[in-house]
């Protein structure tokens, strides 16, 4: 069985290195094969046809940063869910009841959020 | 055995040099870009030590869900880049010190902690399987606790970053 899994790592690690390997062989093959010629005009950003300006890294709207916080908070959850579903024949009921609780206090959580209008967009 | 030699050698490599970026870089969204890279080399680490759960739970909470609430927590403040004034000696030291101390005390932890069984060989056996056998079976009370803390993790974001939006 261990050797079964360092192979299907070996394929892992492959599939890592081509991932890395083909686009900086490409953006390098593209590089040599293409006419080097910049000038003002041409390293202007594209917006659509209008003038860029400011910086692209702009203050955010604190909404975001809630959808962020229930996103890690939701994904702990399912994380938890996962090896409770995986042992479920050999758990029985009492593990049910406790992620029941354990679901409930989280739909709390989610019922506080939706009250607060916070899932809203406007 | 080589083979998980030269993986150990990499991923460690990777974990390593990503924290050092992260320290050396000015520009924090760049600093975060590091940490992702060091957060998926310790989920590489995990899956090297056949702890495929822990490895994929690493990916998935801190390579997904909290790099991004970092890149947004930055995204919301004012993030120019960051000049870097001379430190005082006396802070260098202070702070030196410090991260001496904390080496100290988490190699000693580690090294005088009595390990009491020999470790379980979870090659053979299905990891997530006995995760959960153990974690609903003997250690109930955390697990609900945890659902607690989330919660009051949920509720607490909210209502910091509610204050915050109204105020807007």
């Amino acid at each position: 069985m261990a050797a079964l899994y360092a192979n299907n790592y070996l394929i892992v690690a492959i599939f890592l290195f081509l991932g890395i390997l083909l686009p900086v062989g490409a953006l390098t093959f593209g590089r040599l094969l293409r006419p080097h010629n910049p000038t003002t005009v041409k390293r202007e950003t594209y917006e659509s046809g209008l003038e860029p300006f400011g910086s692209s890294w702009v203050q955010f709207n604190v909404k975001y940063y809630i959808f962020a916080i229930m996103f890690v908070i939701f994904d702990v959850e399912t994380i938890f869910l996962y090896p409770w579903a995986v042992a479920y024949d050999q758990l029985g009921l009492f593990a049910l009841v406790e992620m029941l609780i354990f679901i409930a206090l989280l739909v709390i959580g989610l019922i506080y959020a939706w009250k607060k209008k916070v899932l809203e967009w406007n | 055995m080589s083979g998980q030699y030269i993986a150990f050698f990499i991923l460690s490599l990777l974990t390593i040099s990503g924290a050092i970026f992260m320290i050396s870089f000015n520009r924090v969204i760049h600093m975060v870009v590091a940490l992702a890279f060091t957060f998926l080399s310790i989920a590489g680490l995990f899956i090297l030590l056949e702890a495929e759960f822990v490895g994929l739970t690493q990916i998935m909470v801190y390579s997904g869900g909290v790099s991004v609430l970092m890149l947004f927590g930055i995204m919301l403040t004012q993030h120019s880049k960051v000049e870097r004034s001379e430190q005082k000696p006396a802070l260098r030291i202070f702070t030196f010190a410090g991260i001496l101390a904390f080496f100290v005390a988490v190699f000693y932890g580690i090294q005088k902690t009595p390990w009491s069984q020999e470790a379980v060989d979870y090659s053979t056996q299905n990891n997530v399987k006995e995760i959960g056998v153990q974690l609903y079976n003997n250690y109930v009370i955390p697990f609900e606790l945890v659902s607690v803390l989330l919660l009051v993790a949920l509720i607490g974001g909210i209502i910091m970053a509610k204050k915050e939006a109204d105020d807007e």
